[in-house]
């Protein structure tokens, strides 16, 4: 029986979930939806992860992303991790030497400074889009070219129109300007990765030092005319790691290895049965206090088992 | 008087300012979602968000029964010296053409005014009064700040989690009863027991982190637009300690010039030292503070700002060079209406975490012996 590790990303638009094994080889990824159901999603991901590897031993399991807290208290994870840490560490775990990680997702994006494999460094982006993968699907969709094919075509085109990038208006309606000048497709395609990049680095990366070798992961390094935007833009190369779009995930259950391996503990993992069981969130403000907390609360099978959100502690340390 | 005031910080304070000048006091309520909601609504969309959460707080003391709103101006070429304006003129609009603004601008700007306003609040209420309650109020003000710095000492290194927060709630409501001075020290001396009979863990002084919150006056002081960060901060196992006491406020801003302590001025000198001309807001103060804090071996800074708030913008402009200069990790986290718990969280930790290697020096060994502890700060409960 194969012995794995698990680890799971749930973000907002997607929720990933890896199995490794102790050399960190992936045996297992899946990508899934979340659809803003996020308990469907890592139930469904752990349930395809069963599929595909038959009898496993569980070692441990570690939880990020935006719903790391729920994933972590639905499946009885060994450690819960922010996102920018799990993915420095699957990084620095296949590319070494990597001093800068650009990552960008479908609603967000960070950079990540390493130095030493070391996070010094990092910056995501706060309310701005335009330097994510859902500006690229929106101005797919708009151009009617499906976005599998979007890097192959910013890839044909000799020329690049410059596109306003600031902003997805200014960008939308300045290419519908350019497209009635003639400009091609492709020329406008490769105009758009151009604006994304810039508007990303000058956004995200704003004030930091970027140093090679860049590492280029999450949703969008899948598409080629970005990391060529890249390229043009640093005059450097760009690594897009094998695993990309679930390096959160590999980090995580790495994180998870390490811990458990490390303090000799068994794993709290809930096994295989969780995607079967039935777990419910709800929240309530608390009136206890002036600060009215907005607690969540997780229930399996109609029994709590956890609580979070509270500032004192009083619903957290009732269970 | 039906008096009331914008809530910020311990409130209470102000409070029991108004009390003791014999007011009627409506208590605004903490800010909600519901405050931001209604402060949203009725102010301009590119004010910045201390300015809407304001709004809002006085149309709920208006529902309460308000007739009088008593605040604090601002100086120097930042918008914030037209809130008083601009809310007096919402409030006009709304139809509340009975409910009074008073707005205290620093006094050296115009003493007249201050006077005219201080005449206002007084309230009839005799000098040697004013003078004897001020001077308990002031008191009370210092004893309540030194609770609230042992409360951020001592929360990191709490065993049960929360309790640290319960007790400090208690404390406030301890200090809402006060009456008189005698009762203030006698308060002040239970209560700092109450704090030491915590149980804490022993944390080796190198292992401590340390991090000090700058940034403008509002979203540092108000835990219910910052997400309690000085809690999430005390949480993840952190020292905290922020730019702004209600104490030194009032000693480096209402206490004349001459009297000013020379620690303002140091830090003022500091700030200085990037920040040559007067830009408004606390832009200054909070580089003065990174410097200061750096020099008394603070591990990193979390700099709080509303988001378009100018004199902040050009703090965060010049904190790559502070950042690098000084040699202090900077994160800068902007505060608006649309910020995400769940990404402020994000970076929080990861900031915690960044501290935690740099101060170890050595990468993942340090991560994982932080990670058991981790899981815990977490607030996550497994059966
Ligand atoms: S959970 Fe605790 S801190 Fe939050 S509102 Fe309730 S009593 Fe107050």
């Amino acid at each position: 029986m194969k012995s794995i590790y698990i680890g799971v990303d749930v973000g907002s638009v997607s929720t990933n979930v890896v199995a490794i094994d102790k050399d960190v080889n992936v045996l297992f990824k899946t990508y899934i939806r979340t659809n803003g159901q996020p308990i469907d999603s890592v139930k469904e991901g752990i349930r395809q992860l069963k599929e595909s590897l038959g009898d496993v031993e569980v070692l441990g399991v570690g939880t990020t992303g935006s719903g790391r807290q729920l994933a972590g208290a639905i499946l009885g994870a060994d450690v819960i991790k922010n996102e920018i840490t799990a993915h420095a560490t699957a990084t620095i775990h296949f590319v070494p030497n990597v001093r800068t990680i650009f990552e960008i997702g479908g609603q967000d994006s960070k950079i990540i400074i390493i130095k030493d494999q070391m996070v010094v460094d990092f910056a995501m982006n706060t309310v701005c889009a335009a330097g994510t993968g859902s500006f690229l699907d929106h101005q797919a969709e708009r151009l009617k070219i499906p976005i599998e094919q979007f890097g192959d075509l910013a890839l044909s085109a000799k020329n690049s129109v410059r596109i306003a990038g600031r902003c997805t208006v200014f960008a939308e309606s300045d290419m519908i300007a350019k497209q009635q000048f003639g400009f091609s497709k492709a020329e406008i395609i490769r105009g758009l990765c151009d604006a994304l990049v810039r508007n990303y680095l000058n956004n995200v990366g704003r004030g930091k030092n970027l140093e090679p070798p860049f590492v280029f992961q999450g949703g969008v390094a899948a598409n080629k005319g970005i990391k060529a935007a890249f390229e043009r833009e640093l005059k450097s190369e760009i690594i897009v790691p094998e695993h990309f779009n679930v390096m959160g995930a590999i980090g995580s259950a790495i994180l998870a290895k390490d811990y458990v391996e490390k303090n000799k503990v068994k794993t709290n993992f809930r096994g295989f049965d969780a995607a079967d069981i039935e777990f419910t969130t709800s929240s309530f403000e608390c009136k206890g206090c002036s600060n009215r907390c907005e607690v969540v609360k997780v229930s399996m099978e109609g029994k709590v088992i956890a609580m979070w959100g509270d500032r004192c502690g009083k619903w957290t340390n009732s269970l | 008087m039906k008096v009331s005031f914008p809530y910020m910080g311990s409130a209470i304070v102000y409070k029991k300012l108004f009390e003791f000048l014999e007011h009627e006091v409506i208590m605004p309520p903490k800010p909600t979602q519901r405050t931001m909601d209604l402060g949203v609504k009725y102010s301009p969309e590119f004010a910045c968000i201390p300015l809407k959460m304001v709004m809002g707080t006085y149309l709920e003391a208006i529902e309460k029964g308000a007739k009088v709103l008593v605040t604090s101006g601002g100086h120097g070429p930042c918008r914030a010296g037209f809130y008083g304006d601009t809310h007096r003129n919402i409030l006009k609009s709304l139809g509340y053409d009975d409910v009074e603004l008073i707005i205290f601008d620093a006094p050296q700007d115009n003493w007249k005014a201050f006077w005219r306003n201080v005449q206002k609040i007084r309230n009839g209420v005799p000098w040697p009064k004013v003078i004897n309650r001020m001077y308990t109020l002031y008191r009370f003000v210092q004893k309540l700040d030194e609770l609230e710095k042992m409360v951020q000492k001592i929360r990191p290194y709490e065993i049960n989690k929360g309790q640290t927060t319960q007790v400090w709630n208690e404390i406030q409501e301890k200090f809402d009863k006060i009456k008189t001075r005698k009762e203030l020290y006698k308060v002040y001396e239970e209560c700092k027991n109450m704090l030491l009979s915590i149980p804490t863990k022993e944390v080796d002084e190198r292992d401590k982190i340390k991090v000090g919150i700058v940034g403008e006056i509002y979203v540092v002081m108000e835990s219910s637009i910052n997400f309690g960060i000085e809690e999430i901060l005390g949480n993840l196992g952190v020292e905290v300690e922020r730019s702004l006491y209600l104490f030194e406020w009032i000693n480096d801003n209402l206490v004349p010039w001459a009297l000013r302590p020379k620690r303002f001025k140091e830090i003022i000198k500091k700030g200085q030292r990037y920040i040559k001309i007067l830009i408004g807001g606390h832009a200054v103060e909070t580089v003065g503070h990174i410097i200061d804090f750096k020099e008394r071996g603070f591990d990193g800074i979390v700099h709080l700002m509303p988001f378009a708030c100018l004199p902040e913008l050009v703090t965060q402009s010049l904190i790559p060079k502070i950042s690098k200069e000084v040699d202090i990790p900077i994160l800068s986290l902007p505060i608006d209406e649309q910020t995400g718990k769940a990404n402020m969280l994000t970076r929080i930790e990861a900031f915690v975490d960044l501290l935690r290697n740099r101060k170890k020096g050595k990468t993942n060994e340090v991560l994982i012996n932080n990670l058991q502890q981790h899981a815990d700060e977490e607030r996550v409960v497994m059966v």
